[in-house]
């Protein structure tokens, strides 16, 4: 599903350059769960973001189910990323002035869906992430877990291939991450690909494969399964 | 996606409160200046244009040597329109108007006789009604004004004589010499206040050549300058060069001296280019004021909306994330900008019709409310509406829809994102505006307060001028002694007409001069102590001017017609008969600062009512300065109705009808007054709204520097600093660009004030005031707040 080889990011100021991925190197098959640690500044964000096609690399090749978009401009890149990959951020990044239904409506109008779809797929991925009581209220009225489940929620209404999740229980208390992680561990099961980024152990373990970096390199991968 | 858009609009416009205040009271502000100078403006350039055949009407004008001047003649010969038409294959139709130019006296008899002095008299051909597009209520158009003594009054005429009765077929009576019975034939609807005719009452031209003493009008059969104005509708507008051709030939045909120069002009311009209320050099001058105003208020939109960008950057990044376009963004912020916008012209639409009669009143103009719906007028707010969108819409939707999205979530700090050099750049520009107009506001104040207080050669205060109709007839020597007989009352004077309100033209020449244009005006001997008028060359016997055929005429006379230095008893001939010069008054201004002084000479008449024989004239009553004027005023017009019962009294303030000559400059000033305010408010909220934002933007900052020890006063005056220099270096650049453009407007006067630098520093220094007022006042908020409570947010 996904492979990147060689893949570069450097990070220029006006006096130095740093390197935040040196050749770095992997794949992710077609439902698999992989978890990316390492210490910070590591490149992990840096990592997430160039396969999530927010940003793009510097040098190398990413193929995603096949197609080389290492040099996809934004708008390829924005066409591609709204119609298979979700995110999940640690710090939920919901927008404070919609409520929950319309926070998790956002993809679906991007990508065109009529209104009647849009509010059954709202309704039906609410009610699995069990907070469609919720569905009329602001983020600010809900709490953490409620929010990164909100955040979960927008990520795969609109079932895309892949998600991808940067600390998803770092701004939770452990019940509540525990919470999140099942979430993931269900959509996985489901056949949805995930690959997360983390500093928990115990989050990691849910994965499939955890694979270590340091100073924008791959260290070490573990297959757990 | 509309739909959602509009939604988080309106949330956040609910959400951040002062920031929608500002943005919409701004734009609202700017809108509804431009919305009621547009108005007026539109008005203006509407005239006339209501007819159906506006644009194949022309005026008859002539340009007329007189001596050395040139005068602009409007009203011809009785023969000039038909001749016209009858030898250009180019004129379909001519049409006559003879105004009244003095009130008449209109009497209704029967059971309830209403008598009044009314202005709005005109005679005109029976083809009135086919000419031009004005509608008959009641009557036949076609026939209406055929007869003799044929009348038809205005609706509101009918109302004022006849109530709810049916005026046709009545009789009202019109005082001229005699008394005339006209019969009302018809009733016309309202002119619109865009006509440059105004009729109340439009009686037949025939009636005119039945009036005493009008016959002559009608006698001279050839193309000449005369008493009527002159329409022609023309089937071919490339032709006009030509029938100006043809009636220059008439013209030299009837007299073979005449110099007179005969053109055509559209009649759809006339009131633009010849009518005293224009003031069409301003009328330019205001849609262009009008839209910088907008523009800064479009500018503290753009600048306000983009520093805000940083706080919308977390809800653009999740939309990009969640599968927004550039594009998509870009529309949604437009949406926005929209929306505010749309609010903002709403706001302004209730604003102006709110305060429509307070500013036409200020500008004392007058405008029908329909014309609120008038095409053209909606059709450049519709423009106004448009380039509001594209320009407040264009900059924000570019700034937000460019952001990335990872910057945006990386970035814990709410960093600058949008554009801060484009936003210094937008207030450095709102504030070059600022200082422009508030030294152009200055400026126009300094000028007019200038010309007010000239030195005009003699004292108009405490003068009163009542206006003498000649109802009043032989009445005149005994209102006047019991006008004298008021304590209140120094001494009175009798003249032709109103200081300011005119005077005779004659062509006289000297036996050195060459023949030229003399200003001329009756008035009795007490005309010079009344008016403190200064003797250059008295006459040698006091008695002397009051001798038939003598002349006293002021300083530029002596120059002009070439007399020696003491002019007493040389001749000067005029209208045929010879004149002796008996005295010489030092010059003294009796018409507009427009010109220098012009030559002038005076007749001074023994007996009161000579004066006004062929003229109504103007009692002049200086009065006590300590006097209770209302009380003065009442006593005169008891006295006044008891020996003329048919005029009502009306009267002037001589200062107030010197002032009246800048009616055109007094209104630019009114205008110019509003601006000024309107720019400091929105500039001022502009100001406002950064420094709050920056404030907030550097809330840690301040927090940390507390903490380290700062003062509030090192932290207010660091905050403040930024801003200051953007509204210095504003100035440095608006003042060149200000005395440019105030020495170009100061060069249309004759007596113009010196730019003095006192202006520039008073208006750099108000700026400054309100700038340091708005940005410390924010500055000092921030630096008095809780550093653990701003240190805790991050």
């Amino acid at each position: 599903m996904i492979k990147i080889t060689d893949l570069e990011k450097y990070y220029k100021t006006e006096e130095v350059q740093t390197i935040a991925l040196n050749k770095l190197s992997f794949e992710v098959k077609e439902g698999e769960f992989a978890a990316i640690m390492g210490p910070s500044g590591c490149g992990k964000s840096t990592l997430l973001n160039i396969l999530g096609m927010l940003d793009d690399p510097d040098g190398g090749s990413y193929l995603f189910n096949g197609i080389e978009v290492a040099g996809y401009n934004e708008r390829q890149r924005a066409k591609l990323r709204k119609h298979n990959i979700g995110f999940v951020f640690q710090s939920f990044n919901l927008i404070d002035e919609l409520s929950v239904f319309e926070n998790v409506e956002l993809p679906l109008i991007y990508t065109g869906v009529k209104p009647a779809e849009r509010k059954e797929r709202v309704h039906e991925v609410l009610e699995k992430m069990q907070i469609m009581h919720r569905r009329k209220h602001f983020p600010q009225q809900l709490s953490g877990g409620q929010q990164q489940r909100v955040a979960v929620a927008r990520a795969v209404v609109n079932n895309p291939k892949i998600i991808l999740a940067d600390e998803p229980t770092g701004n939770l208390d452990s019940s509540n991450g525990n919470e999140v992680m099942d979430l993931l561990t269900e959509l996985n099961e489901a056949g949805t690909t995930i690959i997360m980024v983390t500093h928990s152990e115990h989050d990691a373990k849910f994965s499939h494969r955890i694979i270590r970096m340091l100073d924008g390199q791959k260290v070490t991968e573990n297959v757990l399964v | 996606m509309f739909r959602n858009y509009i939604k988080i609009a309106f949330r956040n416009i609910r959400k951040n409160k002062l920031y929608s205040f500002i943005n919409i009271g701004g734009l609202s502000l700017g809108l509804t200046a431009c919305i009621l100078i547009m108005f007026y403006v539109s008005h203006e350039h509407s005239f006339d244009k209501f007819h159906e055949d506006s644009d194949d009407i022309y005026t008859l004008r002539a340009k007329a040597l007189f001596g050395g001047d040139t005068i602009f003649v409007q009203n011809f010969s009785a023969a000039t329109g038909q001749m016209v038409q009858e030898n250009s294959a180019f004129v379909d139709d001519n049409i006559r108007i003879f105004q009244e130019y003095k009130p008449l006296i209109i009497k209704r008899t029967g059971l309830e006789p209403k008598s009044f002095s009314e202005e709005g008299f005109f005679y005109t051909d029976p083809n009135y009604f086919n000419f031009f597009s004005f509608s008959l209520l009641k009557g036949n158009p076609e026939t209406a004004l055929k007869e003799p003594f044929s009348l038809l009054i205005s609706e509101e005429m009918a109302n004022k004589y006849f109530g709810d009765e049916n005026p046709i077929g009545e009789i009202l009576q019109v005082e001229k010499d005699s008394i005339y019975n006209y019969t009302v034939k018809g009733v016309i609807a309202e002119t619109p206040s865009n006509s440059s005719i105004q009729h109340k009452f439009v009686a037949s031209v025939s009636s005119l050549q039945k009036t005493k003493g009008n016959d002559g009008l009608f006698n001279s059969p050839i193309v000449r300058g005369g008493a009527f104005k002159t329409y022609f509708k023309i089937n071919d507008a490339t032709q006009i060069e030509k029938i100006a051709e043809t009636t220059n030939r008439l013209s030299k045909e009837g007299n073979s001296e005449s110099k007179d120069l005969f053109f055509l002009y559209p009649f759809t311009e006339t009131h633009l280019k010849f009518s005293r209320n224009a003031g069409i050099g301003y009328l330019d001058v205001f849609p262009l004021i009008a839209g910088l105003i907008l523009l800064l208020a479009l500018i503290n939109y753009m600048s306000l909306t983009t520093a805000r960008a940083s706080y919308r950057s977390k809800e653009i990044g999740i939309r990009k994330v969640n599968g927004a376009s550039r594009k998509e963004i870009a529309f949604q912020f437009y949406i926005e900008s929209t929306l505010f916008i749309s609010l903002s012209f709403l706001l302004a639409g209730i604003l102006s019709f709110l305060l429509k009669d307070f500013f036409f009143n200020l500008l004392d103009i007058n405008i029908d409310t329909a014309f609120f719906l008038n095409q053209n007028f909606i059709l450049t707010l519709a423009l106004i509406f448009m380039v509001s969108i594209l320009i407040a819409g264009m900059y924000p939707a570019m700034v937000m829809a460019s952001f990335n999205p990872i910057e945006n979530f990386k970035k814990k700090t709410r960093n600058d994102l949008g554009g801060g050099l484009v936003r210094k750049v937008c207030t450095t520009l709102q504030f070059i505006i600022a200082v422009i107009l508030i030294i152009g506001g200055i400026t126009i104040r300094e000028q007019m307060s200038h010309l007010q207080n000239i030195d005009t050669g003699l004292n108009r205060s405490d003068i009163l001028m009542i206006s003498l109709e000649k109802s009043m007839g032989n009445n005149i020597p005994a209102f006047r002694k019991e006008v004298e007989k008021l304590p209140a009352v120094k001494g009175t004077s009798i003249s032709g007409y109103p200081l300011y309100g005119g005077y005779d033209m004659f062509y006289a020449s000297s036996e050195n001069g060459e023949p030229m244009a003399l200003p001329f005006i009756s008035i009795d001997k007490n005309f010079f102590d009344v008016l403190e008028l200064k003797w250059k060359l008295p006459p040698e016997d006091p008695f002397l001017p009051e001798q038939p055929k003598k002349l006293v005429i002021n300083e530029t006379a002596i120059e002009k017609f070439k007399l020696k230095n003491d002019p007493r008893g040389q001749n000067i001939e005029m209208a045929g008969a010879q004149f002796e010069v008996v005295g010489v008054v030092n010059d003294f201004h009796y018409s507009s600062l427009d010109s220098p002084i012009n030559s002038l000479a005076m007749m001074v008449s023994k007996s009161n009512s000579s004066i006004n024989k062929f003229n109504s004239g103007s009692l002049y009553v200086k009065y006590q300065k300590t006097s209770s004027l209302p009380a003065l005023i009442k006593s005169i017009e008891s006295s006044y109705v008891k020996f003329d019962a048919e005029k009502e009294f009306s009267y002037q303030f001589m200062d107030d009808a010197f002032n009246e000559m800048f009616k055109s400059e007094q209104r630019l000033a009114h205008i110019f007054n509003i601006f000024v305010v309107l720019t400091i408010i929105i500039a001022g909220l502009g100001l406002l709204g950064l420094a709050t934002f920056s404030a907030q933007k550097r809330i840690k900052e301040i927090g940390i520097r507390k903490t380290l020890g700062a003062s509030v006063f090192q932290i207010t005056s660091s905050l403040s600093l930024d801003f200051l220099k953007i509204v210095l270096f504003a100035i440095i650049i608006a003042i060149p660009i200000a005395w440019l453009l105030a020495r170009n407007w100061l060069e249309n006067f004759v007596y113009r004030i010196d730019l003095n630098i006192w202006i520039f520093l008073m208006a750099s220094f108000a700026t400054m005031f309100v700038a340091v007022l708005t940005v410390s006042f924010q500055a000092f908020r921030a630096a008095t707040s809780n550093p653990v409570k701003s240190l805790r947010t991050e």
